[in-house]
């Protein structure tokens, strides 16, 4: 509960301008404030108050009991390319940041590796920085499940200790992660852009909400470990280092067939396992300004002069004409290629938070009041049905000269 | 006590050479190209001067130097008008951008409502603004010394109701066009909504004329200016009783304040106006959906009718209108942002309500009651109450208009001197039936592509032809002739709402006659005695005698 | 068959923003809607009962939040839901996604306990942590599935089409059981007049902390791991050069320029 001192309240008014939330106004007739059923205790207005007439109370924990916690772990995730496993790069990135992170806190760094015959991925892990695998190999852990990978960590957790859980935030990793965090009652903070260790040796985890539109940062102060997952791309991945060594430490797995309750009937692959969006160095991006299906020809003649990607706005997959792993934006994919060029695409907050983070934004749109072209580093203002052919020509004719 | 005598005020020049502009009519063509064509698409126009005054003071020094240099002025603001009244013909634009701001709010305690005094070239949306989010500042009561503006943040949401579907239309603007659309069916025209204007003349000289004050005498206001007095005699053509923004408006013992409001800027540029503003009502829109023409116009008349029902506004859309949408949704879905129309609906009725949940059962029955009259149901008839979704809806009845657009922009490509042939003509309400069969008939008969949607509510829907070629586009003009003439002779007018322009001069005489015309010429040459503004729109541009 | 659906109130995304200056959410002409992501969940319960008439199909909403909140239960109501309920109370404030999920658990437990099927959005567009779901299927013991774009019974299993990132997935699992929706319909559904007027009579209750029994040390901000430090506006970008593309060769010609210049173009 927010309390107010009323004694102490000068009815100034800094609270109800700070609160983003509009829940803490000032009475006229009282001239004092008085807190609205929509607060959600953020504290805003507690830090704002000048007169220290704000509080909220919160529960302690010594920190001995907090102590007890240290290691930092990432969770392995491993994808099927060509029928080869291989480790996923937003595990990779999160090994670059867990170091980090480790270090800062003089812990060591550890990786769960789950799967059925995944040891072979451990020495890269080390390599990126890993000071400990974890492997967990068990039959039951060939593909993906809630159930199992869940109980599995929950297990090497609860044993282990750690004082930092991290996530991909794949969709599995989102189906994964909060079912640890309410078995254990755990805090778990979703789509991390940034983390950090504070003077008070906790994980600060900066995360956008609202679409972007502001940004949030979240303790979890009480609770061991902290837990949080990070979209794929927003860390850059390490250098691997062949010479760093590490330890494997087999983890025992007991599963049941029963306790794996959700079952694979069928695996669709909707799209060339060539395109990878998230890794592609060069994206040429459409969205609903490309008009019709037809005119995607333009743009793949494009992407191939430039040896670039194709990817979308979400209006496109709605539409069906591209598939949704090619999808970038909120609800599809976070990328952040070295050259993002966006054409026909407005630029909502929602796609702007799955591409901001590229190197370099070439944006083309004949609304110059289109948002993309704020975050664009070069813009033009025009028709991309004229453009993109004179483009590729003038690309063809630069290829030949040199 | 009203009066037909009316005092000019006259203003001082601002150095002219102090006055933001730009000459030469290369260089406007060049960087201000947007400044010589409006929503009518016509071909562009052209002007020596750009102007961008920021008072009264500067405007009667433009004035005053483009009768020395014998330069027509054509007045700007958010050029959205759709008769090109915007487009300047050589001479100068004056562009009121600049004058922009809300003045005031204050409460005409006779009258008991709150107006706002605004500067001409806001828009509707920034009036709406100001209004729903109270953005008024302590030092914006009218007069000074009261304290409305303190007051008005206590007041309940208010708004500015008319609704052009142009929202970003100037003030201005809509006032000098009675501007009206589809909520003029429950609320009329700007012109009810005009407390009080000042207009600069052609004299150099101000009026300020609140509704009221000035009401003629046996036809005739009295101008009294500085030199001399000016007779204006009002027309006395009969007015049609239907939907009109044609010719200038006159009636026994008018306001002066209405021989303004309409008069397509040809007397003089409004520098300031009162409108009133009214509380804001939680909406719900609705669709309904009929197998037939009939039918729909059966709803309709029992709809307007119902004393117990009051609709904001009642809007039409015909079987190709419906076809327009179903086929745009299916290249792109999100264009039209609703669920699809059964094939076998050929009609559909957009009207909205106010909303209260503890009318909603009574008024829900007495709708169904007549909705199954006319073979619907409250089944097949949609209802939304949210602002994300009334804007949906809103969509839906724009979405048409421009899909008619694209189509032509497309056609344009082949031949260039095709455009839309869109009518805008009202009827008397007895009278709606026989239209309808008409404009059906007729467009069938000649095979033409066309639509039909609008003010179905007010009499007044548009049909618009989309000519596939040339031919069709002569053909097209003739019938355009043909349904104006039906539309006068059913009491209607032929621009209900879009004005006369520089494009309709051939249908006003329809209308008015030449006499009629004549006599609008007569009060022209008193106000504009070096006939220098706003020539050419209303009737063609020639020169006071 | 008892279908619950979770649902949230959340204001219109893409129309907040933060006051640079202030730091404070700017709220004017922000509407509140039903989460876009629970109207798939409410859309694919109205798509159940229609497709499956002989389970009588009922259909039971459920949201937590502010008395305002109830909007959105209306437009579940409108759109093909039997009941709602509004779990409202001061003492929720503060919930993180560990103390929601549990709210919702014990709302679920206390409402319809032999429930067969929860659906519920991906995620809310505010929040946007796609945590929630997730968290009250493990406080319920329930297995759960994500990402669902298509859901079928099968007798007393749940079969749900779920994106994955490189296609889809058919999954299966037994009921009860929890699935989150991340597509569904490509437009949004306009309910009739008739449905409107008939959701006006069906049974909305809004429950507190103590109708349910919940033990006040479970919710709210006591309850919650984790903790809004604070809340800031994102580091604004600055737009780069712009240029004019009337003439599409010359602007062609500046961006293959721009590309050289930054090496993405080899010279």
């Amino acid at each position: 509960m927010l309390e107010v001192n009323i004694e102490a309240c000068t009815g100034c008014k800094v609270c109800e301008r700070v609160c983003p939330f509009g829940a803490i106004v000032v009475v006229p007739e009282t001239k004092k404030a008085k807190v609205l059923d929509n607060c959600t205790l953020c504290g805003a207005c507690v830090s704002a108050c000048n007169f220290d007439a704000l509080s909220i109370e919160r529960k302690a924990v010594s920190e001995e009991e907090l102590a007890k916690f240290n290691k930092v772990f990432v969770w392995g995730e491993w994808e099927r390319k060509d029928g080869k496993i291989v480790i996923k790069n937003v595990a990779l990135e999160l090994l670059g940041k867990g170091r980090e992170l480790a270090d800062k806190l003089g812990e060591s760094l550890a990786i769960l590796l789950l799967g059925k015959e995944v040891e072979h991925l451990a020495p890269s892990l080390i390599h990126h920085g890993a000071d400990i695998v974890y492997l967990c190999e068990h039959e039951l852990l060939e593909e993906y499940s809630t159930d199992g990978y869940a109980t599995v960590i929950s297990s090497v957790i609860a044993s282990e200790k750690p004082s930092v859980v991290l996530y991909g935030a794949t969709p599995n990793g989102r189906d994964l992660a909060p079912r640890i965090a309410a078995r254990l009652a755990l805090g778990l903070t979703a789509d991390c852009t940034g983390l950090d260790i504070n003077e008070n040796r906790q994980l600060l985890q900066t995360r956008p909400a609202f679409g972007g539109n502001i940004m949030a940062s979240i303790l979890s102060p009480y609770t061991r470990p902290q837990m949080s997952s990070v979209r794929p791309n927003v860390f850059p991945k390490p250098d691997s280092d062949e010479n760093k060594t590490g330890e494997i430490e087999r983890v025992n797995v007991n599963l049941k067939p029963y306790s794996i309750r959700t079952k694979i009937i069928e695996e669709i692959i909707s799209h060339d396992e060539g395109i990878n969006i998230e890794e592609a160095q060069i994206l040429v991006s459409v969205g609903r300004g490309i008009g019709s299906k037809e005119n995607f020809k333009d743009v793949e003649n494009l992407a191939k002069e430039l040896d670039g990607t194709v990817s979308g706005s979400r209006a496109l997959v709605d539409l069906g004409w591209l598939p949704h792993p090619q999808q970038v934006g909120q609800s599809g994919k976070t990328v952040a290629p070295t050259l993002y060029i966006a054409f026909g695409i407005s630029g909502a907050i929602q796609h702007l938070v799955g591409m901001s983070s590229s190197d370099t934004i070439v944006a083309v749109n004949n609304d110059a009041d289109a948002p993309i072209f704020k975050v664009a580093d070069f813009g033009i203002v025009g028709n991309m049905h004229e453009i993109i052919p004179e483009f590729i020509k003038l690309l063809k004719e630069h290829k030949q000269r040199n | 006590m009203p009066t037909n005598i009316i005092l000019a005020e006259k203003l001082e020049f601002a150095p002219f050479d102090e006055i933001k502009s730009v000459k030469g009519d290369m260089i406007i063509s060049e960087s201000y190209p947007s400044y010589l064509v409006d929503e009518s698409k016509i071909s562009a126009g052209n002007a020596e001067w750009l102007f961008f005054p920021t008072t009264e003071n500067e405007i009667v020094s433009i004035i005053n130097k483009m009768k020395e240099e014998n330069n027509i002025i054509t007045i700007s603001a958010a050029r959205t008008g759709i008769v090109g009244s915007a487009v300047p013909f050589g001479g100068a634009v004056m562009s009121l951008e600049r004058m922009n701001e809300v003045i005031g709010i204050g409460f005409d305690e006779d009258a008991q409502r709150w107006f706002l005094r605004c500067q001409p070239s806001i828009s509707l949306d920034e009036i709406n603004e100001f209004v729903k989010f109270k953005k008024c500042g302590q030092n914006q009561s009218i007069p000074p010394e009261s304290d409305w503006a303190e007051k008005f943040l206590e007041e309940c949401t208010m708004y500015y109701p008319m609704d052009p579907t142009e929202m970003t239309a100037s003030l201005g603007g809509t006032i000098c066009a009675n501007a009206s659309g589809a909520r003029s069916f429950k609320y009329g025209p700007t012109r009810d909504w005009v407390r009080r204007i000042r207009v600069v003349l052609g004299t150099c000289e101000v009026l300020n004329i609140t509704r009221g004050e000035y009401i003629a005498e046996e036809g005739v206001f009295t101008v009294k200016t500085a030199g001399k007095e000016l007779i204006i005699k009002t027309p006395d053509y009969q007015m049609p009783r239907a939907k009109n923004a044609a010719g200038l408006f006159t009636e026994p013992n008018m306001d002066l304040i209405d021989l303004f409001i309409g008069s397509e800027g040809i007397f003089g540029i409004i520098t300031e106006a009162d409108i009133w503003v009214k509380e804001y009502n939680a909406q719900m829109s609705n669709v309904g959906f009929f197998k037939n023409e009939e039918d729909a116009i059966d709803f309709v008349k029992l709809l307007r009718d119902d004393v117990n029902l009051s609709p904001e506004f009642i809007e039409y859309f015909d079987n190709n209108a419906l076809n327009l949408l179903r086929d745009k949704q299916k290249i792109d879905p999100k264009f039209v942002n609703m669920p699809n129309i059964a094939k076998d609906i050929r009609t559909a009725i957009s009207f909205d309500m106010s909303y209260s949940e503890e009318d909603m059962e009574k008024v829900f029955t007495q709708i169904n009651g007549i909705l199954q009259k006319c073979n619907s149901s409250l089944e097949d008839t949609w209802c939304v109450y949210e602002d994300r979704e009334l804007d949906r809806i809103k969509h839906f009845r724009h979405a048409v208009p421009e899909i008619v657009n694209n189509i032509i922009a497309e056609r344009k490509k082949q031949y260039p001197s095709i455009h839309k042939l869109g009518t805008d003509m009202s009827v008397e309400d007895q009278y709606l039936k026989e239209i309808m069969k008409f404009y059906q008939d007729s467009l069938k008969e000649e095979g033409l592509e066309y639509v039909v949607w609008g003010h179905i509510g007010d009499n007044h829907v548009h049909v618009n032809i989309l000519p596939r070629n040339l031919e069709e586009l002569k053909k097209g003009k003739e019938l355009y002739m043909k349904f104006a003439k039906k539309a006068v002779s059913y009491g209607g007018s032929v621009s209900a709402e879009h004005g006369i322009g520089k494009i309709k001069h051939d249908y006003l005489e329809i209308m008015f006659g030449e006499e009629g015309i004549g006599q609008m010429k007569a009060i022209k040459c008193k106000f504009d005695p070096h006939c220098l503004i706003n020539c050419g729109n209303i009737f063609p541009m020639s020169r006071c005698v | 068959m008892k279908i619950v659906i979770l649902v949230k109130q959340v204001p219109e995304a893409d129309k907040v923003a933060v006051d640079p200056e202030t730091g404070t959410l700017i709220r004017e002409g922000v509407d509140s809607i039903l989460n876009p992501y629970c109207e798939y969940a409410l859309d694919q319960a109205a798509k159940l009962k229609q497709e499956y008439p002989e389970l009588n199909i009922e259909i039971t909403a459920i949201t937590m939040g502010p008395p305002q909140a109830k909007a959105v239960l209306y437009r579940c109501l409108e759109l093909g839901a039997d009941k709602g309920y509004l779990l409202s109370d001061r003492k929720f404030a503060g919930s993180d996604v560990w103390a929601t999920s549990t709210a919702l658990k014990e709302g679920v437990a206390h409402i319809e306990p032999d429930f067969d099927l929860i659906l519920a959005g991906k995620q809310a567009i505010d929040g946007d942590t796609a945590q929630v779901p997730a968290e009250t299927a493990e406080q319920l013991g329930i297995p759960q599935i994500t990402y669902g774009v298509d859901v079928k019974l099968n007798g007393k299993r749940v079969e749900v089409k779920r994106e994955t990132e490189t296609g889809y997935q058919i999954l299966s699992t037994r009921m009860p059981a929890l699935v989150t929706m991340s597509k569904g319909s490509n437009i949004r559904r306009i309910p009739s007049m008739k449905q409107v007027l008939d959701s006006r009579s069906k049974p909305i209750e809004t429950l507190s902390a103590d109708d349910m029994n919940i033990d006040e040390n479970k919710i709210g901000l006591q309850a919650s791991p984790t903790q809004v430090d604070k809340i800031f506006a994102p580091p604004a970008k600055i737009g780069g050069e712009i240029v004019d593309g009337s003439d599409p060769k010359v602007a062609a010609q500046k961006l293959l320029n721009y590309l050289v210049e930054n090496n993405y173009i080899k010279r």
